[in-house]
């Protein structure tokens, strides 16, 4: 057992060399292959769930399907206000919600999960900031989106513009810290716990005490019960408070 | 093996999140939204194509319960018309044989009467002839003469009707 604790970036497995200046080097870091692996298995869920759909007598794969989209559709339309105006962005919130949820998830599988990179998160927060400008844009025009930074008074538009800014910000460092730390926790608590085991068995004196204290077994059971908090809780509630942002911040957006 | 920095914004990763969020995006909306929303749909369609017919059945079963119970009415009616129309008949047959059993006992009664009318005309008349006999063989003996009887004849019968009479 190591005595030191310590935890790293994403591992990167591959780096192939562009030559383009701002970009740099693209790298194939664990972060990008977990996300495939995410995406390979909402898809495949997609796929399976809709397979042999029929109208009447469905099957319970149809029933957890329609389910699903029923949520969807009722999340998206609830915290709209109601109504059908929103609907295109259905497809969109319900794959940001599945990444993010699967992504955090991921980490029980002992996958390191991609939203634990911040790269991750500020592509979406982008997004959404692309989106929110969009609609903002769209329900006031150009020159009413510039003149409301303006308002109530003039000296008001830096801080008009910070919290504009402050918006995608806020919202990727919330969902990459509550996952980031909950990495931490359990990294730490592994690594006591594998102290802790080591110490106890190697109280048992010979050789039947060395080998003892090499199995780290009070790892067993303790990170199961904080896990529900840091990865399942943490993990769930994260991504739905990303997209619940994302959907009220549009629908507030649109109404101007 | 090398890794990243913990903190950090990649830019390749960063650019490849965005895209596979947009092709996470078009795989959901193509693998479980368009298949779901379209059995849905459909499911709708049913529903209300159902709901329809249904209407449409239940109108046409009031119509036909209508349509019942008016020719059930009727049918009623008309046999309360027909038990009625037999009862008067009967009653104007019956009338009438009572009337023909009257008259006919009225006639047996009269001609009863006539005949006995008639008997007692006779049963007088040979009375009358006994009478008007005895009275001459006792008149002859009376006065021992013989009395012609076409002669006095005429006389006795005379008296013969007034006993009659005055009985």
């Amino acid at each position: 057992m190591s005595d030191s604790f310590s935890i790293e970036g994403a591992r990167i497995f591959a780096r192939i060399h562009t030559g383009i200046p701002v970009l740099g080097d693209f790298l194939i870091t664990e972060t990008l292959v977990v996300q495939w692996i995410v995406m390979a298995v909402i898809t495949f869920l997609c796929i399976f769930l809709t397979r042999h759909l029929s109208v009447t007598k469905i099957s319970k794969r149809q029933a957890i399907a329609e389910l699903l989209v029923d949520t969807a559709n009722k999340f998206v339309r609830n915290n709209t206000g109601g109504g059908h105006k929103f609907d295109k962005l259905i497809p969109f919130v319900a794959a940001l919600f599945a990444t993010s949820v699967l992504s955090n998830l991921i980490s029980l599988i002992g996958l390191r999960s991609p939203t634990a990179d911040l790269s991750v998160e500020a592509a979406w927060a982008i997004v959404v900031f692309v989106m929110i400008t969009k609609a903002k844009i769209k329900a006031s025009g150009v020159l009413g989106y510039l003149k409301g930074f303006t308002t109530p008074i003039f000296i008001m538009t830096p801080f008009n513009i910070l919290s504009e800014i402050a918006t995608p910000v806020s919202m990727a460092c919330r969902h990459f810290g509550n996952i980031l730390s909950g990495l931490v926790i359990d990294g730490l608590i592994y690594w006591a716990l594998g102290l802790a085991s080591s110490a106890l068995l190697g109280l048992i004196p010979g050789v039947v005490g060395r080998f003892l204290s090499n199995i780290p077994i009070l790892e067993v059971g303790v990170p199961a019960i904080t896990g529900v908090y840091f990865d399942w809780f943490s993990g769930c509630m994260q991504a739905f408070i990303f997209c619940m942002l994302t959907v009220m911040y549009i629908a507030n957006a649109a109404e101007g | 093996m090398e890794t990243q920095s913990l903190v950090t914004i990649v830019p390749w990763t960063f650019i490849a999140t965005i895209l596979n969020l947009f092709i996470q995006m078009w795989l959901i909306k193509k693998f479980l939204f368009k298949p779901i929303n379209n059995i849905l749909e459909k499911r709708q369609t049913m529903t209300d194509q159902e709901i329809t017919d249904a209407r449409a059945a239940k109108e046409e079963a009031d119509g036909l319960k209508q349509q019942y119970e008016s020719s059930i009415a009727d049918a009623q009616m008309k046999a309360t018309e027909i038990v009625q129309n037999a009862q008067k008949e009967a009653q104007v047959r019956a009338d009438g044989i009572v009337a023909a059993a009257q008259t006919e006992a009225a006639d047996l009664k009269s001609k009863a009467e006539a005949d006995i009318t008639q008997e007692k005309k006779k049963a007088i008349n040979e009375v009358k002839n006994e009478i008007g006999g005895l009275a001459m063989d006792i008149a002859g003996k009376v006065v021992e003469k013989e009395i012609h009887e076409e002669d006095h004849k005429k006389l006795i019968d005379d008296f013969i009707n007034n006993v009659g009479d005055a009985s």
